[in-house]
């Protein structure tokens, strides 16, 4: 029986710090080219010192990888080139040793078009599994529903000549989308979440969930069904499987989003959703020079349950989605962050952190700033804490998605095997391949962006207001600072940040806490104590000062 | 059973075993309680949290008498009989929201009687003890974290695989509920007329410092010994030894290294006692960074994890090691991760350095600083001469450098320590990071 290594703690997600790993680009424990399991387990040590709570694996079920694996053949094996059921749960017991929790992409809405429910599907109209994806003998059913794909995919409907009618996909052709009308589709994903959940995983990011059921007349998203169905889910991990948390990737607004967090109150749908149009205004706000996007996003983000938490990033494995933001905006992104048009897909910015931001480190810095003073939990993308770049020459997403640069050696330190057999090819341009950019040598630089990650992580552990306290902007005259109070029990943190490329000086009304001491967290040294009259602070450019009000000595 | 938030937190706090005297406690609150014994008066074990005004929290076990109305929370001698009894039954007892069991260890002599007699001694950073007939003692942690208690696993894979020089294990017992799981207390045997190797080295430094140098050296074989033992069982993934992964040495330089930058951002510019290192943060960076570059780090295995003299006893012929615990202030999961058995060992090394710093030398006789130099030759040289060289770095000189990155994190960790706690010895630490900086740290 495994160990239990965790205190009972409902509500851990919200003051833990996330990180997204790419199996396949992680590290390869058995030399065939592709990461997998036992090498996962070889660098949970790393993991550990970097002061990560909680993993999310990308897709790790068996998959002909035409969509990154989030096109599933199997829900309840791994897929071979990652290893096994056992090295699975071995990974998860190994994880939690090190107080470490894991959670796995799990895709609701679909399914390959090769696993075998949809085989028998398409073979048979009248066999027991006609019924579980979405037919039609016309393509005219659901017109008001955009076309996500937009660059692959001329419409939501494909003709299957095996059954003689179209199937609907949300997604690429080959991902049938599932038919939650069927009450053995509802019972069948449930028996999908109870088997990972007995076999000790901590939750689920649960991929495309908007998209669950469809009705003429509307846009086929954010359905009042598809909500109750994510309840049901819910009330069944609650009943069962306690501490667990369920992640909804829901690439919406936030007011549509806070839907899938359930009822205001009791918070019974989703325990975290990701909070996408804040990500690309944080870009906006650095390049613009001004804090206006950042503060009238989190103006415009609603009250969420006591119970709930917002998932933050600043890159994931997918483009730097465009989505969430107006026309307006989104060719304003365009043009500056993604010139060369290899950069762009669909509507987003193939590309990561560090590129976006011509490998800056004030920017960097100050973009995780001001990523981990929001309330929210944020989420890395595996690679980025060492500033790893991208490859726009890569097809669809594979740019982001190159092997984790360990060390200078061969293949970076990713894999024993040939150079030719390798998944992909690690990064070698002279400023972010690996020789240039790994962690052997960042751990052993004091000033490297890596050794400055893991400070900042420790950073804001040692402090749960950052997790659970509440937000108050504190607006001032310098349209280039961003400042906030951020405030839980007696611990009460000021947060200002210079979006700016040039030094600012700022008037802070801080006169609700005059007589505190505000005491910069890094190197703990004490400013003068908060008068009744505006608080001037000077900032470097893109710099950024986080304090703790203290009470003066008495 | 209910409880006065107040008195709750008063008690508490009064503890030495309260890890946390600085902090500003929010919340005391009862989270479980298990009734040992019904008679009067009534015996129960109480599962509390500490919340502190950070948000942050603690656990703690305590132990009460409810006498009538009168609740006294203090270490019973009743109570403990009734955890004795309870071990030999093999007791399951309920709580409200869990349960607690009891097990022994087969054949474990303490446990075929009751015990006659029974005394609680002085309590430790995180448990206190209570010994039973001069032949096993019961310790009874008292901050308490989910998991098991290295402690117990440790011991238990030492007593199995018959290593002579630690207690051998007798029994435990552990609460199981809804909302955590962990080890309450543990039985072992009690090590009668022991003298405690730190005393042991006050002592003889004065009396007879080369009677004292061999045992040292008999120190150095146990060490080796111990290490061989927690590296000997493939089977046991808990304890099996790894090949650390190409990144261990740069992960412990990193953590270190941080740890340098902390300290001496904090030295103050005046204390006479931290002339000899002041400013000079940036060169025992640069030492740590030369003595970093070493080849493979050997293997990595279970440790004692808080080894010192006074986790050592000499037992009229021989040594005993105790507290298996590690180190107190750290989570079970680093306290449990593998390491360099050589982590040990330097924990031993600058255990030397307080005791030559703390002990009276006869007049006309060797320095301290001799002294302590011989000390550490007769332990290395013992401790070389039996530990499976397999699970060190290849070559004495690697082994060496390692052994020095080990030593230097914890005399960081010292003048750190010391500077809050006892400023008068600063010194010790002071003295080492010096003599660490000092020695040529290149490869040869």
């Amino acid at each position: 029986m495994p160990h239990r290594w965790f205190e009972r703690e409902p509500l851990w997600f919200k003051r833990a710090v996330f990180y997204e790993i790419h199996i396949r680009g992680f590290f390869d424990g058995n030399a065939d080219g592709a990461g997998d399991f036992r090498g996962l387990i070889e660098k949970l040590d790393y993991l550990q010192w970097l002061g990560v709570d909680c993993v999310w694996l990308l897709p790790m079920y068996p998959s002909p990888l035409r969509d990154g694996g989030y096109d599933i053949s199997d829900f309840l094996s791994i897929h071979q080139d990652y290893g096994t059921v056992a090295d699975f749960t071995e990974f998860v017991e190994q994880a939690h040793q090190r107080g470490i929790r894991v959670i796995a992409d799990l895709v609701m809405n679909h399914t390959s078009s090769e696993h075998p429910w949809f085989q028998e599907s398409r073979a048979n109209r009248n066999g027991p599994k006609a019924d579980w994806y979405v037919w039609s003998d016309t393509d005219e059913p659901y017109r008001d529903a955009r076309v996500i794909f937009v660059d692959s995919e001329p419409s939501n409907w494909s003709f299957d000549a095996v059954r003689g009618q179209y199937y609907w996909h949300r997604f690429f052709h080959h991902q049938p989308d599932l038919n939650y009308e069927n009450p053995e589709v509802q019972e069948a994903m449930l028996d999908v979440l109870r088997f990972w959940l007995d076999l000790g995983i901590d939750g689920f990011r649960l991929d495309a969930v908007p998209y669950l059921y469809e009705e003429d007349g509307s846009n086929c998203e954010n359905l009042p069904r598809t909500h109750e169905y994510l309840k049901r889910v819910r009330a069944e991990v609650d009943a069962h499987y306690p501490d667990r948390v369920l992640l909804a990737e829901a690439n919406q607004w936030p007011e549509d989003v806070v839907a899938y967090l359930g009822d205001a109150e009791s918070g019974d749908e989703c325990h975290m959703a990701f909070h996408f149009p804040l990500m690309p205004r944080m870009f906006v706000a650095v390049r613009r020079e001004d804090a206006a996007p950042l503060y009238e996003i989190l103006e415009r983000t609603p009250a969420i349950p006591e119970n709930a938490q917002w998932g933050l990033f600043l890159r994931n494995h997918d483009e730097l989605t465009l989505e969430m933001v107006t026309d307006e905006e989104r060719d304003y992104m365009y043009d500056e962050y993604a010139k060369d048009p290899r950069m762009r897909i669909n509507l987003g910015i193939r590309r990561r952190l560090a590129p976006l931001l011509d490998n800056g480190r004030d920017e960097i810095e100050l973009m995780h700033a001001i990523l981990f003073s929001l309330p929210g939990s944020p989420v890395l993308y595996y690679g980025d804490e060492i500033g790893m770049g991208d490859n726009v020459y890569l097809g669809d997403r594979d740019g982001v998605r190159t092997p984790m640069q360990w060390t200078s050696d061969r293949n970076g330190g990713f894999s024993h095997a040939d150079w030719a057999q390798l998944y992909l090819q690690p990064l070698m341009d002279p400023v972010y391949g690996y020789q240039a950019v790994n962690v052997e040598a960042q751990l052993r630089t004091p000033t490297s962006l890596l050794r400055w990650i893991a400070r900042f992580i420790a950073l804001r552990k040692e402090h749960p207001v950052f997790g659970l306290g509440s937000y108050e902007p504190l607006r001032s005259d310098n349209s280039r600072i961003f400042a906030h109070i951020r405030r839980w029990e007696e611990d009460v943190i000021l947060c200002v940040h210079n979006v700016a490329r040039s030094a600012q000086a700022v008037q802070l009304d801080l006169s609700a806490h005059a007589g505190m001491v505000p005491e910069e967290m890094f190197g703990r040294t004490r400013f003068p104590a908060v008068g009744e009259l505006p608080y001037l602070l000077t900032l470097a450019p893109r710099g950024f000062f986080w304090f703790q009000l203290r009470r003066a000595d008495p | 059973m209910s409880f006065d938030e107040r008195v709750l937190i008063e008690h508490v706090m009064r503890q030495r075993w309260y890890g946390a005297k600085s902090r500003g406690v929010a919340h005391a609150q009862l989270l479980d309680s298990v009734v040992v014994s019904n008679a009067e008066p009534q015996l129960a074990l109480a599962l509390v949290e500490m919340r502190y005004d950070t948000g942050a929290h603690d656990l703690y076990q305590l132990l009460y008498a409810l006498r009538g109305d009168e609740l006294d929370i203090d270490d019973d001698v009743g109570l403990a009989r009734e955890l004795v009894r309870a071990l030999r039954a093999g007791a399951t007892l309920p709580g409200v929201e869990g349960t607690v069991e009891f097990h022994s260890v087969a054949g474990f002599a303490g446990l075929d009687r009751d015990p006659a007699e029974v005394r609680w001694i002085g309590a430790e950073q995180s448990n206190t003890s209570v010994v039973l007939d001069e032949d096993s003692i019961l310790k009874v942690f008292r901050r308490l974290e989910p998991g098991v208690n290295p402690e117990l696993e440790v011991l238990g894979f030492l007593t199995e695989h018959g290593f002579a020089n630690s207690p051998a294990l007798g029994g435990w017992y552990a609460y199981t509920g809804g909302l955590f799981v962990a080890t309450l207390g543990i039985l072992q045997t009690f090590v009668r007329d022991g003298l405690d190797g730190w005393e042991l080295a006050l002592d003889e430094i004065a009396a007879a410092p080369d009677r004292f140098l061999s045992r040292l050296h008999r120190l150095g074989e146990v060490t080796g010994e111990m290490h061989n033992v927690l590296a000997s069982d493939a089977s046991d993934p808990a304890f099996a030894v790894e090949t650390p992964s190409v990144e261990t040495l740069g992960l412990l330089t990193a953590t270190v290294d941080e740890e340098v930058e902390r300290a001496f951002l904090e030295l103050s510019d005046d204390d006479e006692a931290l002339a000899p290192i002041a400013g000079r943060g940036e060169d025992v960076r640069e030492q740590l960074r030369l003595l970093s570059h070493g080849g493979p780090a050997g293997k990595v295995i279970r440790t004692h994890g808080d080894y010192h003299l006074g986790q050592t006893m000499w037992a009229g012929d021989d040594w005993v090691i105790l507290d298996f615990e590690g180190e107190p202030l750290r989570t079970f999961a680093e306290r449990r991760r593998k390491r360099s058995p050589l982590r040990d060992v330097a924990g031993m090394l600058r255990s030397f350095a307080y005791a030559a710093s703390a002990a009276s030398f006869l007049p006309g006789a060797e320095s301290a600083e001799e002294w302590e130099a011989r000390a550490r030759g007769q332990f290395l040289d013992g401790y070389f001469g039996t530990v499976d060289p397999s699970l060190l770095p290849t070559g004495s000189a690697a082994a060496e450098r390692l052994l020095s990155v080990f030593e230097l994190e914890k005399a960081v960790y010292e003048l750190r320590y010391e500077l809050d706690n006892r400023p008068d010895w600063v010194r010790i630490p002071v003295a080492g990071i010096l003599r660490l900086m000092e020695q040529p740290a290149a490869a040869p």
